[in-house]
């Protein structure tokens, strides 16, 4: 499945506080956009939106052409939008192969089937010989790879991946990359938070650089490296 | 079959063989169980503990969907034995109805106010579980206060002429491995995967594609269902109801501590549970019989101290492999 | 205004300043501890045995059972917390855990004093004198116009205590962010121990109060106060000892006036519905915070 997103004045408060002040930005299928930006400049936030754990004040999220705003959690799960978090969400009582199986718990597919992809995922991300353990038993970095796995399962067409190099060794980050590639390969978009440059640049075919809440600059990676206003942001104030 | 890498046996068949004995050991358990249970009143043996035996692990059963499935600590969890009582016992006494029917009725009564109950469900652990005991305290105050010829004021209600101890033994033996045969099935099903995870993150499941809401609710109703027919057989077995006995707050306690005592999240714990914990009972009954309550009272201290996941969860923490193998 | 509304107004302010007492150990104990104490109102009916024992066997006034019940409730608690909690601390779910840990201490607390002193209900029989004092045009029994004295004078401690104190303070600060306090240097183990040992005094004494307030009491009263307690703790906001203080008294107006008009049975519903009320439409209480899942 492929789908393009696209985020119209998207606009959230939380009391006097204003984490999103008009976002304005889009990508397209197998395509990676990064998305960098200093602590507390609605990158997480952004996200939370997109997939319906906030309510947006104003503006829309297009999932594929079709209006997703103010849709729950799992609806928008099922217009095809997967996620990471920047500290992993396992389902921490459950074994490996239970984590894969929930987010594809609804589909008509048999239960033998579902569980042989499930393993093929685990075996991808090298967590196969772990399946039967529960989540909470994993390391941070193989919770991480968890979280992506389980997010791949129901095949979406848009993923949101929440810095995912945060605290992971070097090595797990190169296998990350990789993975990473690939969902950008089969045809996936992909936006990828993270405050690691290299990987984003490494990564990113365009690149959004988000400030206060808003979209200050958004191109190709040599754009923004050499944008004024994005290096005023980061090393700025 | 193309051999896997790495491993002498394709994982197909490995998942295959723990399957195998996990139903196997499912059968046997529910094997023993049953035939045990079936002998009671024909070898003469204790009919009145072996009823409390089969209600108590059928309620303990029950309050694990809520509790170990669900993650929900129901402290008001008598409301719903309660109301099947005396659903049951007005059918019985003032509508005439056969016991067998009336029972159904208890059930369809749990779930109703399972779904009366249901906007509690999105409280968390301890609000919930203080509301749950409040909304009880209403539940049996108001049917106290409900007129004497309804529901017997503080005398209560008489079933019928007298009571049928063998035949409402046998009715209580249906319900528990009927009750038995759900968990079995809920803790496979994919219903059961999606409580566990709503469970351990809601939020998460959310966002995995999990209706919460929904998942939470089915959950609930069939934690509801149970105990409520449970309180109608044993309004079938006494003979008689009262707000008291019907509404005891103990009742509740008893379901916690024997569920908990066993171990939350597994099919056998609340089994393990309350064959351990009701023998206790009887024992220290007999000997020490003013010491009941201060004996249940340790006991639940020393259980959350030193056994905090039950006898059959201390045992999967010590060997986590077993967990497949074991309902 | 008419008699009956005063009466209300009055024992409302009166059972209301015991219940704000309940409600501020128990919120105390649980902001501090994260320990929902379900035997709290076993250890105010303990105070109350305390006090009827005292005076029953040895002719001592409940007034001086007051410092008796601090004293040694306080040690009780102090020894109770090392006994219980520091193993809770480590499991899954410390809140939950605490709850049915302390639910068995209930159960075994009221067994115990069931043992001691059997089901019948209890009262003291001692009489101020003179026996009652007119407030207005209502008569008011002594006993409980001096109960209700000790009670604010109690409950103003408590709160100077808290605010002007730095041990007050932080238990104050340990409510706030337990990790926070561990990293500036605050023996957390004390200071938990403290909370404890000061939340069962302030019940013991409470229970002296009710053995002169209230006409009778036996040891399944407990249960009744701990819901109370829950009631008063949640209206205020968990963890906030002014919320429970205001709560206490609120409810407890509201409990003596809903006698007023509806009868005697029903009275406690007023309070269960006013609880699952209060947590279904506003979780965070008066002045409280998050409760959603």
């Amino acid at each position: 499945m492929s789908a393009a997103i696209e985020v119209h004045g998207l606009v959230k408060r939380f009391g006097g506080l204003t984490a999103l002040d008009g976002i304005e930005l889009e990508a397209r299928p197998a395509e990676v956009l990064g998305i960098i930006g200093v602590n507390g400049a609605g990158k997480t936030t952004l996200m939370n939106c997109v997939c319906g754990i906030y309510r947006a004040d104003e503006g829309r999220v297009l999932i594929g052409g079709r209006d997703t705003t103010g849709l729950t959690p799992h609806e928008i799960a099922h217009r095809g939008v997967g996620r990471t978090f920047q500290i992993p969400r396992v389902f921490r009582k459950m074994s490996l192969i239970d984590n894969l199986l929930v987010p594809v718990l609804d589909r008509r597919e048999a239960g033998p089937a579902l569980i042989e992809r499930a393993e093929a995922m685990l075996e991808q991300m090298r967590l196969i010989e772990l399946r039967h353990n529960f989540a909470e038993e994993l390391s941070g970095g193989q919770q991480k790879l968890l979280e992506m796995a389980r997010m791949l399962m129901p095949d979406p067409a848009v993923v949101m991946l929440d810095e995912p190099f945060a605290g992971v060794h070097p090595t797990l980050c190169r296998f990350m990359i990789e993975r990473i590639e690939a969902m950008a390969a089969d045809g996936k978009t992909v936006l990828l938070i993270s405050h690691d440059l290299t990987s984003i640049y490494r990564l990113s075919r365009r690149v959004a650089a988000l400030n206060e809440g808003r979209v200050i600059a958004m191109g190709g990676v040599d754009e923004i490296r050499g944008n004024p206003a994005v290096v005023e942001a980061y090393l700025g104030n | 079959m193309p051999p896997e890498p790495g491993g002498a046996v394709p994982r197909s068949a490995e998942r295959a063989t723990a399957d195998r004995i996990y139903f196997t050991l499912a059968a046997v358990i529910g094997g023993l169980v049953s035939i045990y249970f079936l002998v009671v009143p024909v070898l003469d043996l204790n009919i009145a503990f072996h009823f409390y035996l089969m209600l108590w692990i059928t309620m303990a059963s029950a309050f694990n969907v809520a509790a170990g499935f669900s993650g929900y600590m129901p402290f008001g969890f008598v409301a719903f034995y309660g109301v099947g009582s005396f659903t049951t016992a007005i059918l019985v006494k003032s509508l005439g109805f056969p016991v067998l029917v009336a029972l159904p009725f208890s059930g369809a009564a749990g779930v109703v106010l399972g779904l009366l109950f249901a906007p509690t469900l999105r409280l968390s652990g301890i609000y919930f579980a203080i509301v749950s005991l409040a909304l009880a305290g209403i539940c049996r105050l108001v049917i106290s206060n409900m007129p004497q010829e309804i529901t017997g004021g503080s005398f209560g209600l008489q079933l019928g002429s007298r009571a049928e101890p063998v035949h409402s033994f046998y009715v209580m033996m249906g319900v528990m491995l009927m009750a038995l045969g759900v968990i079995l099935w809920l803790s496979r099903s994919r219903l059961g995967k999606a409580l566990r995870a709503v469970r351990d993150d809601a939020e998460a499941a959310d966002m995995m594609g999990v209706n919460v809401t929904r998942v939470r609710l089915y959950g609930w109703l069939i934690a509801a269902f149970f105990p409520a027919v449970c309180g109608g057989v044993e309004a079938w077995y006494t003979n008689v109801v009262d707000t008291e006995t019907a509404f005891n707050t103990l009742t509740t306690a008893k379901t916690v501590i024997y569920a908990v005592a066993g171990g939350l999240g597994t099919v056998t714990g609340p089994i393990v549970g309350s064959v351990v914990m009701v023998w206790l009972d009887e024992l220290i009954w007999r000997r020490f019989p003013l010491l009941n309550l201060l004996i249940l009272g340790v006991a639940t201290v020393l259980l959350v101290l030193f056994l905090p996941r039950g006898i059959v969860g201390t045992l999967l923490r010590w060997r986590p492999e077993w967990r497949r193998y074991i309902p | 205004m008419d008699t009956l509304v005063l009466n209300g107004i009055v024992n409302g302010l009166i059972v209301g300043g015991i219940y704000a007492l309940i409600g501020m150990s128990l919120t105390l104990l649980y902001g501090v501890l994260r320990v929902v104490n379900f035997a709290h109102g076993e250890f105010v009916i303990g105070g109350s045995f305390l006090a009827y024992a005292l005076f029953s066997n040895l002719g001592i006034a409940p007034l001086f059972a007051l410092p008796v019940a601090a004293v040694s409730f306080f040690a009780l608690g102090w020894g109770a917390y090392f006994l219980l909690l520091p193993r809770l601390q480590k499991s899954d779910d410390p809140e939950i855990m605490s709850f049915l840990m302390m639910y068995g201490v209930s159960l075994a607390l009221a067994a115990v004093m069931l043992l001691i002193f059997e089901a019948d209900s209890r009262s003291i029989d001692y009489s101020f004198q003179p026996i009652a004092m007119k407030i207005g045009p209502i008569y008011v029994s002594t006993a409980r116009i001096v109960a209700f004295g000790i009670t604010i004078v109690l409950a103003a401690a408590l709160t100077w205590f808290l605010f002007r104190t730095l041990p007050g303070k932080a238990l104050r600060a340990a409510i706030m962010n337990r990790e926070a306090i561990q990293i500036i240097g605050v023996d957390v183990v004390k200071l938990s121990a403290f909370a404890f040992a000061l939340a069962s005094a302030i019940a013991g004494v409470t229970g002296v109060l009710v053995a002169l307030v209230f006409p009778a009491f036996n040891p399944f009263s407990g249960a009744e106060y701990s819901i109370i307690g829950f009631i008063v703790v949640v209206l205020g906001g968990l963890g906030n000892p002014l919320g429970a203080l205001l709560a206490g008294i609120l409810y407890g107006l509201s409990e003596q006036l809903a006698t007023v008009f509806l009868p005697q049975a029903m009275a406690p519903i007023v309070g269960f519905g006013i609880l699952v009320a209060v947590i279904l439409i506003r979780p965070a209480g008066l002045l409280g915070w998050r409760a959603q899942r």
